[in-house]
């Protein structure tokens, strides 16, 4: 699975915040797209995820631009969480999960077992499975995003592309969410790219960062590579020494 | 818990029937259930005048008109994730009407069904153009006060082609702006329940596009939804269905904005399809009620149903908007 952007420019009625990027992303498991506040994180994920559509260049998909394939096969390959999703009033955790099986299903087929065991699988997978039948209202900020997460797993794409899926949760279900995404990357060979605003949980848990700035692509590559002071100078203006963590030797950012 | 459940699902179908037994029963003559029952059995006397002419049709289209009302709300609300977005607050009813008045008032020789249609969509049309924004998705409460706006100003141009008519139909015309069921016959019946149940069924069969775009349109996109498209069509079958009420029974305000919410609350059903029959049920309960007690309770008056879920619906809207207030949603 290659996602690649070339030549891609984004903006917003006239206003460029993305120009001239070209990314290849989808050969390692996880892929981080950090930066600061205003930087065009989300947006770039958005094209990539043909939410928005490029002012200029392309989105390719193994070779195959994005907005050329028919927008079901596509779902069917990869799926996106937009950041802070709402949900309907009332409806309930397994209601949700079931609505990711849709590029799967007709428009008059029935529930079938593939269908229910896609969803099973995702609610197990997040650790819902027993509150599969309450209403999402009632659950915490952490449930409710891993009830989110379990709709796209149903949805059983080989790329995820994730928008901030750690915030609200705490520093506990963070590890877990990014855990259980990793490990589903080595088992299932599950692609995923997010966009994320913690940097040593950025370089802990993923196999490639790409690090934007205030005037686009800052650097691109694994965690040692990306997270240098220079790159962090320019990328957030800021002052900081690197080490490495003393739990996992994972490159940690330490501000001056 | 179970049984908790199914005696609840039983309540709206049970209202819906004392409702309409309420409706063919009591007026200002009473026939009693003996009486209609008689009339039902031999088709004779005073029971089965009432059925086969009177009050049969009349409630027959109320409960059709209701219910199509309360499908088309609760459409608009589940799409725009708004509970003020309904065809009444959003112009598009006096849309409707202002095309029925208008084909009355030039002699316009056309089914009236089709004719609300028309007028429904083009001030669905000019909402959407006027609402619209370059390059932004439009907030659902742009829409709705731009819907107002329209709203208003195709009521006053109703208000102004009444008055070129002959004084005789200006009265009644009158009458059904405000949103009568008077004088209707089987034909009026027809009218509503067959287009309606065909609309109806066409909803149902991609109600699993609404359930994406609920969701909002970034996933419903990502889940593989062509959703302006989509978008448009959910639209379409929205404006028909309140068109084709408005066509036989004006444009009764506020029993569209009410039903989704009411019926939520009467059957405590969570899915989709659960949600718009219950729409569906509880905008046939309010409209059958409204019109049975507006033509029966004042001893020789008989009201529009119009005056009755205006009196219900203004509280309603007013309630809504303080607890949207509260919420942050305004």
């Amino acid at each position: 699975m290659t996602l690649r952007a070339r030549g891609l420019a984004l903006g917003y009625g006239g206003r460029r915040i993305i120009e001239g990027l070209d990314l290849d992303l989808g050969e390692a498991p996880m892929t981080a797209i950090l930066g600061p506040n205003g930087c065009g994180k989300s947006t770039l994920l958005r094209a990539l995820g043909r939410l928005m559509a490029p002012e200029a260049g392309r989105v390719t998909l193994d070779g195959e631009d994005i907005r050329r394939l028919d927008t079901k096969a596509l779902a069917r390959r990869m799926a996106i969480l937009p950041q802070s999703p709402v949900a309907p009033e009332g409806i309930s955790v397994g209601d949700l999960v079931r609505r990711g099986r849709l590029p799967w299903r007709g428009m008059l087929s029935p529930w079938r077992a593939e269908d229910q065991r896609a969803c099973a699988e995702a609610m197990a997978a997040v650790e819902l499975s027993e509150l599969a039948g309450l209403p999402l209202d009632e659950l915490s900020g952490g449930q409710r995003q891993r009830a989110w997460i379990a709709l796209v797993l149903a949805q059983a794409t080989p790329l995820l592309l994730l928008d901030e899926p750690t915030t609200f949760l705490d520093l506990s279900h963070q590890l877990d969410l990014l855990g259980l995404l990793r490990a589903r990357g080595r088992e299932r060979g599950l692609t995923v790219v997010s966009v994320l605003h913690d940097l040593n949980l950025a370089a802990r848990f993923c196999d490639v960062l790409v690090l934007l700035g205030p005037r686009g692509l800052v650097a691109r590559g694994e965690p040692s590579e990306v997270l240098t002071p220079a790159h962090l100078a320019a990328a957030f203006g800021l002052s900081a020494e690197v080490h490495p963590d003393p739990v996992t030797g994972a490159p940690m950012v330490i501000p001056r | 818990m179970t049984g908790g459940m199914t005696a609840r699902a039983a309540l709206l179908p049970l209202l819906l029937i004392a409702a309409a037994m309420l409706g063919l029963a009591w007026g200002q003559i009473t026939v009693g259930p003996a009486a209609l029952w008689h009339g039902a059995v031999s088709g004779e006397g005073m029971g089965a005048a009432m059925l086969s002419t009177f009050r049969g049709p009349r409630v027959a289209t109320a409960l059709g008109a209701g219910a199509a009302l309360g499908i088309a709300g609760g459409l608009f609300q589940t799409l725009f994730r708004n509970p003020l977005a309904s065809p009444d607050i959003l112009g598009f009813d006096s849309g409707a009407a202002l095309a029925v008045v208008a084909a009355t008032a030039f002699g316009l020789i056309a089914p009236m069904s089709l004719v609300a249609a028309a007028g429904g969509l083009a001030s669905a049309a000019l909402v959407g153009v006027a609402s619209y924004r370059r390059g932004h998705a439009t907030p659902p409460l742009t829409m709705i006060l731009v819907g107002l706006g329209i709203g208003f100003m195709t009521s006053a141009l109703a208000t102004f082609l009444m008055t070129l008519l002959p004084s005789n139909e200006a009265g009644e015309a009158q009458r059904w702006m405000t949103g009568s069921l008077a004088a209707r016959s089987w034909d009026h019946v027809a009218r509503i329940w067959i287009p309606g149940a065909l609309l109806a069924a066409a909803l149902l069969v991609r109600i699993r596009l609404l359930g994406a775009l609920e969701l909002g349109s970034d996933l419903a996109a990502g889940l593989g939804v062509g959703v302006a498209a989509a978008r448009r069509g959910f639209v379409a079958a929205g404006v028909l269905l309140a068109a084709l009420a408005v066509a036989v029974a004006g444009p009764v305000p506020f029993v569209a904005l009410m039903s989704a919410p009411l019926g939520a609350r009467l059957t405590g059903a969570r899915g989709l399809v659960g949600r718009m029959l219950a729409a569906a049920g509880a905008g046939a309960l309010i409209l059958t009620l409204s019109d049975t007690i507006a033509r029966s309770a004042l001893t020789g008056t008989e009201l529009p149903a119009g005056v009755l879920t205006g009196l219900l619906g203004a509280p309603y809207l007013l309630w809504r908007l303080s607890r949207e207030m509260e919420g942050g949603g305004l």
